[in-house]
């Protein structure tokens, strides 16, 4: 039997086959003599939560436009998937054409948080490709690797041969159409890489040495054979113009988001103090309620999908909310296509749209505080009160509601006992003014849903250098908040502090941790992000065996005049701002938002977006 | 009344690894695509009405399937067939569509085809057994044995290439339904290194032998 025989054979045999065996609706196939580039766009996660991601479906359309770039997409199998892979002998495959992608050019993961590293690595393993880049010859495949995670990579620096910073829609297919033409006048890895490094947006990690002081911090990254020694992100200016996807591959297996979705802006006005997102995407650019209305009606029609959502961060931000609603809904509500918008306007809208938009069909409500106390709100610069969290509520619970979700982190800068415990009085006032409605449904008890992550501080924000909480702190905060609860109404549930604590290691680590991500990978972890497969004690162990210290990392405040790994990655926002956010931060005194007034970060430099927008 | 309109058409390819559950909602989309005025059920959670005859067992190939549709406005068949096959994926194609004239219980037996990987002898020293035993599972998640003989009483084998072809009319209907591939699991209960079967439903069945239409 050959391989693709074979495959056939084991779909039989696995868990929900419709993961492996593509052909979905509007999956793209090509003629191999028409193409000159094969892109395996890998997602370092199963199906059903790679398949619901925004990023991945633009950048695999806009590939496939090309007409000789042919992009498949590539996730992690399940376990029992693996299993016979392994025993049979299949290399992990593209799901359009089922070849291997190690015969591909480019080997292309994104990467969307911390904990995929190791089924990134998993995958490169399965796919027979050596992990390191320095152990691939000249034909092996190119691996590059993007998303937000891109910001700090140095953990991944040893594997992957080129990061793109940034936005993916230009400085990809820049890279591509330079290897075409490194390829037509003969090929040299190496040469290849060099001039990749003068893309902007384009980081050569093998082309910067880094050396450290005794103490393990990072002395100095110094550019090699010329390089530039600051690499710039990039971003898209003018989004309207920008290319986006008018289908989506439609997938048969239930996934996790099984939408279409119209992206409505990119970055976010409210620069909350703990959020890369918030930092990292910055200047806010919109899309015009014209250029939205059209993608979302062609998305809706080339798919059949019943629903589509509009992404973005924070998108009640959105300047022209009313105006795009009302264009959307002349035509979803004729062709039975529902909106789906997170909650947090539904007091802002008239209650004519409110009822147009089917928003009483919903049953719950969702508040993202963050933080318990004003003052904690403040510190991080999360510029949501009381009043406007118990306004929305009542007038939700006027409208029937009887279920609000509240999501907070433990472990902020600044944070106390005190603060913690009011993340409970801020559930009962929630309970409390349920009861207080005469008008409240007959019968019906209220449940407000408590929801507490672990903070974990990231590269490129105001909270870059603050130490995490140990996981002993979080722990007693997280009993501390049992303790503080007293009706049976608040329904708490947390996040795993020891994932977090690995999280927090790998997000501002620096190069020496690839050696503990290759140990970790040989030990068999993978699917991380998956509580059934992480294995906290087998980690540290790793790192015992390493030499080093995940505390290091994760544990100490480092001063602003250490070189961070990641102070070479331009991202627009200057250092001495986040320093200045970061000292308002522990005063507990806010910044307004990007359209309220400018706060200086140096996103301006692009001179797009709310930079130049008139306040 | 609205009419019930029968779409026939074959599942197979890449398409035979949707699971049934999965079909139900791929239809729903390729439907919407097609911009065909699907009827919407009334009440509280309207939902495009759309049923199927019998569901096809996941990994399995069929040649003529039906999927039951109510038109909210009047169109011709052709017109409803040609964009259908514009809106559906690899592996799916619609054949014919019409007015349905048999009712869902009407529906008895299914017709298939099973293609095995080993000589004809195998097959015929099986089915020449007095009874065949198998574990089945029942709706009730718990184990029976039940006897296939009577099933596969009819069953016509042949050769085909190097291995065999099996041709049998199986029950399919709401009393009983009997699975093809009980017939590779009996074989391969006596062997270490299994034996593989497709399976391609060819028709479904009237009691009186006709097309299920």
């Amino acid at each position: 039997m050959d391989m693709k025989e074979k495959l056939e054979q084991l779909f039989l045999q696995v868990q929900k086959p419709a993961r492996y065996t593509g052909g979905e609706l509007n999956s793209v196939m090509k003629d191999l003599k028409d193409v000159a580039v094969r892109f395996a766009f890998c997602f370092p996660d199963m199906y059903e939560v790679g398949m619901s991601h925004l990023g991945m479906k633009i950048l695999y359309a806009q590939f496939n436009h090309e007409p000789d770039v042919w992009c498949e997409r590539v996730f992690a199998p399940d376990t029992d998937m693996e299993a016979f892979m392994r025993q049979e002998n299949i290399p992990l495959f593209g799901l359009e054409s089922r070849d291997p992608i190690a015969t591909f050019d480019f080997i292309g993961f994104t990467l969307q948080y911390e904990m995929s590293y190791t089924a990134m690595l998993n995958m490169l393993d399965l796919a027979g490709v050596p992990l390191r880049s320095a152990d691939r010859g000249e034909e092996a495949p190119l691996v590059v690797a993007g998303g937000p995670c891109a910001c700090n990579p140095e953990p991944l620096a040893d594997f992957v041969d080129l990061f793109f910073l940034g936005e993916g829609e230009e400085v990809d297919l820049e890279v591509i159409n330079l290897y075409k033409e490194h390829k037509k006048r003969g090929w040299s890895r190496k040469a290849f890489l060099r001039a990749c490094a003068d893309i902007e947006g384009v980081y050569v990690p093998s082309l910067y040495d880094v050396t450290y002081h005794e103490d393990g911090t990072v002395s100095a990254v110094k550019p090699l054979d010329g390089a530039p020694a600051r690499i710039r992100k990039r971003i898209i200016k003018d989004l309207d113009s920008c290319y986006y996807p008018d289908y989506f591959v439609v997938p048969y297996a239930d996934i996790v988001h099984d939408r279409a979705q119209s992206e409505i802006f990119r970055g976010c006005i409210r620069g909350c103090r703990f959020c890369q997102a918030g930092f990292i995407y910055r200047p806010v650019r919109e899309k015009s309620v014209d250029t939205i209305n059209k993608q979302s009606h062609d998305l809706c029609r080339s798919t059949g999908y019943e629903e589509f959502s509009l992404s973005s961060l924070s998108t009640s931000d959105y300047t022209q909310l009313e105006p795009l609603l009302d264009s959307l809904l002349d035509w979803a509500e004729k062709e039975r296509t529902n909106i789906s918008l997170p909650s947090l306007r539904v007091d802002g809208f008239s209650e004519e749209l409110a009822n147009r938009l089917n928003v009483l069909r919903r049953s719950g409500l969702t508040f993202a505080p963050e933080a318990g106390t004003q003052r904690l709100r403040d510190a991080i610069n999360k510029n949501l009160s009381e009043e406007e969290i118990l306004d929305t509520a009542a007038k939700a619970f006027k409208g029937n509601w009887t279920a609000v979700k509240l999501y907070f982190m433990m472990g902020l800068p600044t944070e106390t006992l005190e603060d913690i415990a009011g993340i409970a009085e801020l559930g009962q006032k929630i309970v409390n003014l349920y009861y207080a409605n005469p008008d409240k449904p007959k019968g019906k008890g209220v449940t407000v849903s408590v929801s507490a992550s672990c903070f974990v501080p990231k590269p490129h924000t105001p909270f870059q250098w603050e130490p995490q909480d140990t996981m002993e702190q979080l722990q007693e905060k997280q009993q501390h908040l049992v303790q503080s609860v007293h009706t049976k109404k608040i329904s708490l549930s947390w996040h795993d502090s020891r994932t977090s604590f690995l999280e927090a290691v790998l997000a501002r680590g620096d190069r020496r941790l690839c050696q503990v991500l290759e140990a970790a990978h040989r030990r068999g972890f993978h699917l991380d992000a998956w509580s059934e497969h992480f294995d906290f004690e087998g980690w540290m162990d790793v790192f015992r065996e390493c030499g080093l210290d995940p505390a290091f990392y994760a544990n100490r405040r480092r001063p602003y005049d250490e070189v961070l790994p990641w102070d070479h990655l331009d991202y627009g926002v200057t250092k001495a701002f986040l320093i200045k956010e970061n000292e308002k931060a522990h005063e507990a005194v806010t910044t307004p938002n990007c359209r309220q007034s400018c706060a200086g970060c140096g996103a301006a430099c692009w001179k797009e977006g709310v930079c130049v927008e008139n306040r | 009344v609205l009419k019930t309109v029968r779409v026939v058409f074959s599942k197979t390819g890449r398409a035979k690894f949707i699971s049934h559950l999965d079909l139900t909602r791929a239809m729903t989309r390729v439907v919407r695509r097609a911009a065909i005025p699907l009827w919407y059920t009334e009440g509280f959670n309207r939902h495009p009405y759309l049923t199927f005859a019998a569901p096809l067992s996941l990994g399995y190939e069929g040649l003529r399937e039906t999927m039951d549709l109510r038109l909210e406005e009047e169109m011709s068949m052709e017109e409803l067939v040609s964009r259908l096959n514009e809106a559906l994926p690899e592996g799916l194609t619609a054949l014919s569509a019409a007015e349905a004239v048999a009712k869902a219980g009407d529906l008895v037996a299914a017709r298939y085809e099973l293609r095995f990987d080993c000589p004809p002898v195998v097959l015929n020293t099986l089915l020449s057994k007095p009874e065949i035993l198998v574990e089945k599972r029942t709706k009730k998640k718990t184990m029976k044995t039940i006897d296939i003989r009577p099933a596969f009483a009819k069953a016509v084998v042949e050769a085909e290439g190097e291995g065999t072809l099996v041709t049998v009319t199986l029950p399919c209907n709401n009393s009983e339904t009997v699975n093809p591939g009980l017939l590779l699991t009996a074989l391969n209960a006596g062997f270490e290194t299994p034996f593989h079967c497709r399976v391609l439903r060819t028709e479904l069945l009237l009691a009186d032998g006709c097309p299920f239409r």
